[in-house]
């Protein structure tokens, strides 16, 4: 499917896209509402009231905000995982494998150097994250590069080992027995990340996720490495044709969004759990993938399309406790989205 | 050569009309009101540069794109066509110049896809290939039914696609550009089989930019320009200079102009600097078998060399070795006396090659890119398109603007995106791409294939400007007359081995004739 929404793209442009794009978009999300509308409607819900705890709880309170932010977090930068391997045309689904690979280099730096000096902590802490996710996708990538085996299977694969990972660390390793669930003992507070705003916290991973937005756009935008990423994107053998590695591009564009991902793992570790919480992943790379999808792979659009879903998600956790409708509903809505927007596009080429 | 069956004296009748189409992309109109009538058992040459809208009023017959104005008949009928499905209905069928085959079926297959059959759930594809057989030995478009069409050669795959259409009735048959990938060889059985369908009162139109082609196949020919007929002549009135003079207008003086002038010009003086030495380069497949065997040349400063030989003959394989994509099996490359044998393809580029590929959409474009990202590939790493690691878009821009306008690409700007310029834009991006980097050797593979008069004239020039700037090009080519129009010296490459190279005293189109047949084997002076 991700063939068919990518080929035939421009690459991000970003006026073009926010031009071109927003009727099928304006179009594809009321469509969407309106059919699940429909289903919601005859299951005997009140339609009106459920959608607008969907829509405005972010916007309603500072604490939903927050929420919507925190969420946006890890969205983010793993639909940037994602994509930007997707550059590259080469498709990255293992973020939520590499997020947690991320999320144990983390826990580990957190708890064993925990006498480090605070910012020392911190940022080995990040790093370890960092390269941790970039390990986990280096070695799908090495496949990829020295025998031609396809990123997709290994990357999905590495996912599976991630979760045995964890496991082994939260009940082996650092297991906190006082914890009903597998969780690590804490990491050492001076590993937290400082919070941006105190109540409801909010902390810093939120910078750092802008931070990276930027950078980003700037790697694949602004540079030459950028710029090679992508040519060798829209056709490889041009790309190598003009003196573009592009089998090392493929290596290099996956082990990038894989520390991507592990940032966002040691960013949720530092700044949300404290702790290595089997669980961490939720279920982000769905909706990453979704995001990225949504987006068209333009990492411009990336960030808005994140901020929009994680609002619709912490809209639909706060009705499934106020209405007692599943909150899973959202997930129906959002995929509607993604299907509309698609079939607008199809539509309009004709 | 068949002799060209005389026209129905009966009075021939037109079966096919189309009346004032119009159609515009967005600001560029591709048909101002075009006309064309099709006779009944007629080979109809419709003749034109890119972009006169050749393509895109067949396209429109075959229901693929929608006129805006403007109508179709049918034996008088006015008739619509929304959909190629409808086309076929009405016995219109297309052989497009990019073929869509299943790579991995066999020929039947190919062809009976997506016909119905008596039930929906098991296809009779013994019938079908009986059919295929029968179809094929009718018209005399050999193929094997039961062949993959992935190891085919172009010339196979296309009788495929002609026999596609003919299992589905088509009582007239679109061809476009027929012969750009083919062999002389392969042409000849083409229009062999053209003269057989006609016979049989099958009706074809056949799209072209190649003047001796239409006046020697075809029984009319229409030529268009800029979206609207210009005119229909029988083939026993056309001639070479009228047509041209139809196809390209006013804007060019045919006189004055490269192409007609058979230039003149003194040759270089040898013993020059050799920028380029090849020196017994080899090249196999990874089972070892040889498509490029101890090949040795030279490029000199300031020097065209040509490379002839018919298609196939290891020129695709010899020009990959020479750019550093392909894995050689020995011998040396050098490049201003540095041996560039391991070298990749960026250090040579550095060392100022520069490349127009011959497959110009697979091997040169990046379709998802814009005009500007194009014209920088290759050349993205070099002042003044990179600061350090920083790619400086504000020069890219103001490169791309002025490229734009020095080669006449038809675009709306370089933020336009790549996907829409037609053929002929799409070599003029290559071109300019390739000119505008301080370039020392120009490697170019067919350069000029596919495009109209003015266009092929510009890359001439451009050539020749190349040349007297002292730069070094090795031009391997299977069009003689530009070979023998550019060339200092040309070496014939047949079966991987140079058979002979010729210097511009000597060209005598039998002598490379006999050397492209590997009927000579003159002794080879690299």
């Amino acid at each position: 499917m991700a063939e068919r929404v990518l080929k035939g793209q421009g690459w991000p442009g970003p006026l073009a896209l926010v031009v071109t794009s927003a009727g099928p978009y304006a179009l594809g999300i009321t469509v969407a509402f309106a059919a699940v509308g429909i289903f919601m409607a005859a299951m005997g819900f009140d339609v009106p009231r459920a959608y607008s705890t969907i829509v405005f709880t972010s916007f309603r309170s500072v604490n939903g905000f927050i929420q919507t932010l925190l969420k946006f977090i890890p969205l983010v930068l793993l639909a940037l995982a994602f994509t930007v391997p997707l550059a590259a045309w080469k498709f990255n689904i293992g973020g939520e494998g590499q997020l947690i690979a991320g999320a144990i280099g983390a826990a580990a730096v957190g708890i064993l150097l925990a006498d480090l000096p605070a910012i020392v902590l911190l940022l080995a802490l990040i790093l370890a994250g960092i390269l941790s996710g970039a390990f986990w996708a280096a070695v799908p990538a090495w496949l990829l590069y020295r025998f031609g085996i396809n990123e997709i299977l290994t990357t999905v694969l590495m996912n599976f080992v991630s979760f045995g990972a964890m496991d082994y660390v939260a009940t082996e390793v650092w297991p906190d027995p006082a914890a009903g669930h597998p969780t690590t003992v804490p990491i050492a507070a001076a590993g937290r990340l400082p919070l941006l705003v105190a109540s409801p916290p909010l902390h810093t991973g939120f910078i750092i996720a802008l931070a990276v937005v930027v950078a980003v756009y700037l790697y694949l935008n602004r540079t030459t490495a950028g710029y090679e990423l992508r040519a060798a994107g829209a056709n490889a053998r041009a790309a190598l044709l003009h003196g573009i590695a592009v089998h090392r591009i493929a290596l290099l564009s996956l082990v990038l969004g894989g520390a991507l991902a592990g940032l966002a793992g040691s960013v949720e570790v530092a700044g949300v759990h404290h702790r290595l919480i089997e669980g961490v992943q939720s279920n982000y790379l769905l909706l990453s993938i979704l995001i990225g999808l949504i987006a068209k792979g333009n990492t411009v659009a990336v960030p808005f399309v994140a901020f929009a879903i994680a609002a619709l998600e912490v809209g639909a956790r706060a009705m499934q406790r106020t209405m007692m409708i599943p909150a899973e509903i959202v997930f129906v809505v959002d995929g509607l989205i993604l299907i509309f927007v698609l079939l607008s596009d199809v539509v309009r080429r004709r | 050569m068949p002799a060209l069956p005389a026209a129905d004296p009966a009075g021939p009748r037109t079966m096919l009309e189309i009346r004032g189409v119009r159609k515009a992309f967005g600001p560029v109109v591709a048909l101002a009101a075009a006309d064309f009538q099709l006779r009944e058992r007629e080979i109809h040459g419709l003749l034109g540069g890119n972009g006169a809208g050749k393509t895109t009023l067949m396209n429109i017959l075959y229901g693929l794109y929608r006129a805006d104005a403007g109508e179709v008949l049918l034996d008088g009928r006015p008739i619509q066509i929304r959909s190629p499905r409808d086309a076929l209905r009405h016995g219109i069928g297309m052989v497009h110049q990019h073929f869509l085959q299943v790579e991995n079926f066999t020929v039947t297959q190919n062809i009976a896809l997506g016909m119905p059959g008596r039930s929906r759930l098991f296809l009779p594809l013994a019938e079908s290939e009986q059919r295929v057989r029968d179809l094929a030995a009718r018209f005399g478009l050999e193929v094997d039914p039961r062949a993959l069409v992935a190891g085919l050669p172009m010339g196979v795959r296309q009788r495929v696609e002609i026999l596609k259409a003919l299992y589905r009735d088509a009582r007239i048959l679109i061809l476009d550009e027929p012969t750009t990938n083919l062999t002389p060889q392969e042409v000849d059985s083409l229009f062999a089989s053209l003269q057989a369908m006609v016979k049989e009162g099958i009706s074809v139109i056949f799209i072209t930019h190649k003047i001796r082609e239409a006046v020697h196949v075809c029984h009319r020919i229409t030529v268009m320009r800029l979206g609207r007929r210009v005119l229909t002549v029988p083939r026993e009135e056309a001639n070479d200079e009228g047509l041209v003079r139809a196809m390209v207008g006013e804007d060019v003086d045919i006189r004055r102009s490269v192409l007609f002038s058979g230039v003149s010009r003194k040759p270089q003086p040898s013993g020059g600097q050799a920028i380029l030495r090849v020196e017994g380069l080899s090249v196999s497949t990874k089972d070892g078998v040889p498509l490029v065997e101890d090949c040795s040349l030279a490029v000199h400063a300031g020097e065209i060399l040509g490379v002839a030989g018919v298609a196939g003959n290891g020129q695709r394989e010899l020009v990959e070795a020479l750019i550093g994509a392909r894995q050689t099996a020995g011998g040396r490359v050098l490049i201003d006396d540095v041996d560039l044998t391991d070298a990749g393809t960026a250090r040579r580029l550095e060392r100022g090659v520069a490349y127009i590929p011959e497959d110009r959409l697979q091997d040169g474009f990046l379709p998802k890119g814009t005009v500007v990202q194009n014209l920088i590939l290759g050349v993205h790493r070099r002042a003044p398109y990179a600061r350090g690691a920083w790619l400086d878009w504000r020069a890219a821009f103001g490169a791309a603007r002025r490229l734009i306008e020095e080669y006449r690409i038809r675009t709306p700007g370089p933020d336009a995106p790549a996907v829409n310029l037609s053929g002929g834009n799409i070599q003029r991006l290559m071109l300019a791409r390739a000119f505008s980097s301080p370039c020392r050797l120009l490697i170019a593979h067919n350069p000029t294939r596919g495009l109209d008069v003015p266009s092929t004239e510009f890359v001439y020039e451009k050539f020749l400007e190349l040349r007297d700037r002292g730069a070094g090009t090795l031009l391997i080519s299977e069009d003689l007359d530009e070979l023998f129009l550019l060339c200092d010296r040309i070496a014939v490459l047949y079966r991987g081995r140079i058979a002979g190279t010729l210097s511009r005293g000597e060209f005598d189109r039998y002598r490379i004739g006999r050397l492209m047949g590997g009927m000579e084997a003159a002794g080879a002076r690299g």
